[in-house]
């Protein structure tokens, strides 16, 4: 198996590239190749909401505005007023314009070559604190501040009892913060990961075939199907990630609304 | 009381094992930290964090503000002209019913009365011609009664016609055979007699 001799290592390069410092300055204040390409991420939406702006009308036509609006019309219809119902409205712009972010930059990520702005945990924290503030003001703005506290402990529950049943809720509540920004990045990295990884061997295989006629090689066609199939897997991903965080939020956004024990 | 006791040393035990989980994931984290990657991938960085912050506020305020609002409207707007014109083609397919049910009803009215009308003219062809043939056979019998009084007529004018003409021949021969003029007035009505009297048992 002298073929796997250097998988380790390029797995672990693999591994480093995705962890690369900053392309210019530093982690602290510089750019990183995943702020690049959720750049590119940003001007790829703009230029779809655009394009979209400009064909959109009372009867539409043409491919790109019907698939634009289904996908509108999906989250809309199955994930904000699904969940939601009548403040569904009031909320849609939030969720619409984190599901659409997530999902532009999930799937500029798929494209070889490409990185996810979502593979970093930087972003997706930043995109998990809005959801989590989003929420909380909701709650705020529903109960008060103080009555928000208050909710966390169960109502109809003892003294001492009450305080640490509050505090554990309040723990998993904060919780859901990192969850919802693990959650992203962790699949995002992952998935590439995995890419990276059925596409060394590919690789590996392939060159030993060739090169070294190691007849071992002709697996190089295994592994390049499981790659084509992980790619399918990672496209899928990229929209169910999207669909999961936004989902999350409609949900953690309608629990707020609807504390009302 | 019961329930109180009977939760709380769970909680402190949950408290406890909490306690317990946390410690090694904690130590685990600074060894991470310590060797490279591992744990810091998790530690969201300032250069991503804050760029990805601004980003997505000011996505998020350009597209509530320019975007949302004109796709959610029109996708409303449709689903709204769609839903009326729905209702619109319903109205519209009841009423043709409707219309349909009438113009079928008026078809089948009309059809009725011109099955009436030509009975009635049938009726009236026939009442019409029963009359021309009535008409024509009293026309016929006139003609023939008038025909035979004719026949009677003119036979009857033959034969006195005839009777006078056999007197008068009847006379001459007498008068030739017995070489005596029969002319006589007083003769001639005798013999005339004769014959009316041969004529009427002929007749008979």
């Amino acid at each position: 198996m002298d073929i796997l001799a250097s998988f380790p290592e390029q797995v672990s390069e693999l591994v480093n590239e995705f962890l690369a410092p900053a392309m210019i300055g530093t982690d602290t204040f510089g750019l990183t190749q995943y702020i690049f390409w959720m750049c590119v991420a940003i001007v790829v939406l703009f230029l779809i909401i655009w394009a979209a702006r400009n064909r959109e009308s009372l009867v539409p036509r043409g491919r790109f505005i019907n698939g634009f609006e289904f996908v509108v019309e999906f989250v809309r219809n199955d994930v904000i007023k699904a969940t939601l119902g009548k403040t569904a409205d009031k909320h849609a712009p939030f969720l619409l314009t984190i599901f659409f972010f997530i999902l532009v930059n999930n799937v500029i990520g798929v494209i070889p070559g490409c990185k996810p702005g979502t593979g970093t945990i930087g972003v997706t924290f930043a995109l998990a604190l809005y959801s989590f503030i989003y929420f909380i003001v909701v709650a705020v703005k529903k109960m008060g501040g103080l009555g928000y506290i208050k909710s966390f402990a169960p109502a109809g529950v003892g003294f001492p009892m009450n305080v640490l049943v509050g505090i554990i809720e309040a723990f998993s509540t904060f919780l859901r913060l990192i969850t919802l920004a693990v959650r992203l990045f962790a699949n995002m990295f992952a998935g590439h990961i995995c890419l990276g990884s059925f596409a060394l061997l590919t690789s590996l295989f392939f060159t030993a075939l060739i090169s070294a006629g190691n007849f071992l090689g002709i697996a190089s066609i295994a592994w390049l199907a499981i790659l084509v199939v992980i790619y399918a897997v990672e496209i899928v991903v990229a929209a169910i990630q999207a669909y999961v965080f936004a989902m999350l939020s409609a949900v953690y956004i309608q629990l707020a609304e609807a504390d009302a024990h | 009381m019961s329930i109180r006791n009977g939760v709380s040393p769970k909680a402190a035990a949950l408290l406890a094992s909490a306690a317990v989980v946390a410690t090694p994931a904690l130590a685990w984290a600074e060894e991470a930290a310590e060797s490279g990657p591992g744990m810091s991938i998790l530690i969201p960085k300032p250069a991503e964090f804050i760029p990805a912050l601004i980003a997505f506020a000011i996505i998020w305020y350009l597209l509530a503000k320019f975007a949302w609002p004109m796709f959610v409207g029109i996708l409303d707007k449709r689903q709204e002209t769609i839903k009326n014109n729905l209702d619109e083609a319903e109205a519209a397919k009841i009423e043709a019913q409707r219309v349909l049910e009438e113009y079928k009803q008026q078809i089948a009215d009309a059809r009725r009365e011109a099955a009436g009308i030509v009975d009635e003219a049938r009726h009236a062809g026939e009442q019409v011609k029963a009359d021309i043939t009535a008409q024509a056979q009293v026309q016929a019998d006139e003609m023939i009664a008038k025909a035979k009084k004719t026949i009677e007529k003119e036979k009857i004018a033959a034969v006195a016609d005839l009777q006078k003409s056999v007197a008068d021949l009847s006379v001459s021969v007498a008068g030739r055979l017995i070489g005596e003029d029969l002319s006589d007035e007083n003769q001639r009505k005798l013999i005339e007699k004769y014959i009316a009297e041969a004529g009427t048992l002929n007749a008979n």
